[in-house]
């Protein structure tokens, strides 16, 4: 997975009826996707005290995946330390991570 | 984990799970969650307590304390109740499926911040005196580890999706 890199940043005048007025616009880098296609994705991170059995359980939960699925990610998370359990918009990836932090797992989210 | 000669926590069908715990393990458990549950309402701004409220976004700290805002108020309500109902279900000898899964959740919030008071590391646990003060807490710790993890193991057994 790539670091997010922050995005050029230019300040342009735009002229108003009543005064000239500046303001900030983001501009994307060139090789990226327009902000609305890029998704979201969730990741939990590694942490000593939750035990496997456990972060297993909740992602077959809330997410609806097998076992073996479920598993898996919990593996990656234990010995990579991170692991992509979920993608969408952003309505999603907030609600998916508040169950995920409501279940005590270490959450978080960001647009790929 | 060492080996139990019974199961704490047996799954008698999808939706009916039978506790066997002693009269005091229950009182322990109630006592832990009803302090938990005081202190979220208390507002309690210790370190351990803070364990329950991650960041939601790593790479912003401006978006995140937007996050924490927005979803704080919420989460202390989702977990109050759900202590106050593992409190309340303490001395039940069946549970059904979802207060089963309050226990598993609301002993799992207790076991993360009596972990991060002890600072608890992937190592194995520490050999500690029988007269050191963290003595107690470590066995609560334990204690909860081997009912969450029965909770999830009858939970598991009778998931259908």
């Amino acid at each position: 997975m790539r670091e997010l890199l922050p995005s050029g940043r230019h300040r342009v005048a735009v002229a108003s009826s009543t005064a000239p007025a500046e303001v900030e616009l983001d501009e994307p880098a060139a090789d990226e996707a327009p902000e609305v296609d890029r998704p979201w994705i969730v990741i939990v991170w590694n942490d000593p005290i939750n035990l496997m059995s456990y972060v297993t359980f909740v992602l077959q939960k809330l997410f609806g995946y097998s076992h073996d699925k479920a598993e898996a990610l919990m593996l990656d998370v234990h010995h990579k330390g991170r692991a992509v359990v979920s993608s969408g918009t952003k309505e999603k990836a907030e609600l998916d991570v508040f169950r995920l932090h409501e279940h005590g797992l270490w959450a978080t989210m960001q647009q790929d | 984990m060492a080996f139990l000669f019974r199961r704490t926590i047996q799954a008698k069908g999808p939706n009916r799970f039978v506790v066997h715990l002693g009269r005091e393990e229950r009182a322990v458990l109630r006592a832990v969650c009803e302090d938990l549950a005081a202190a979220l309402e208390e507002g309690d701004d210790n370190p351990n307590v803070r364990r329950l409220f991650p960041a939601g976004h790593a790479s912003d700290p401006d978006v995140d304390r937007q996050y924490r805002e927005m979803v704080h108020d919420d989460l202390v309500r989702s977990r109050r109740e759900i202590l106050l109902a593992v409190a309340a279900s303490a001395d039940d000898q069946e549970l059904d499926r979802p207060t089963l899964e309050q226990w598993m959740v609301g002993l799992n919030a207790v076991r993360l911040v009596l972990g991060t008071a002890l600072d608890v590391s992937e190592d194995a646990p520490p050999d500690l005196d029988a007269d050191d003060p963290e003595l107690p807490t470590w066995a609560v710790y334990e204690f909860l580890g081997s009912l969450v993890d029965a909770s999830v193991h009858a939970l598991s057994a009778t998931f259908e999706g």
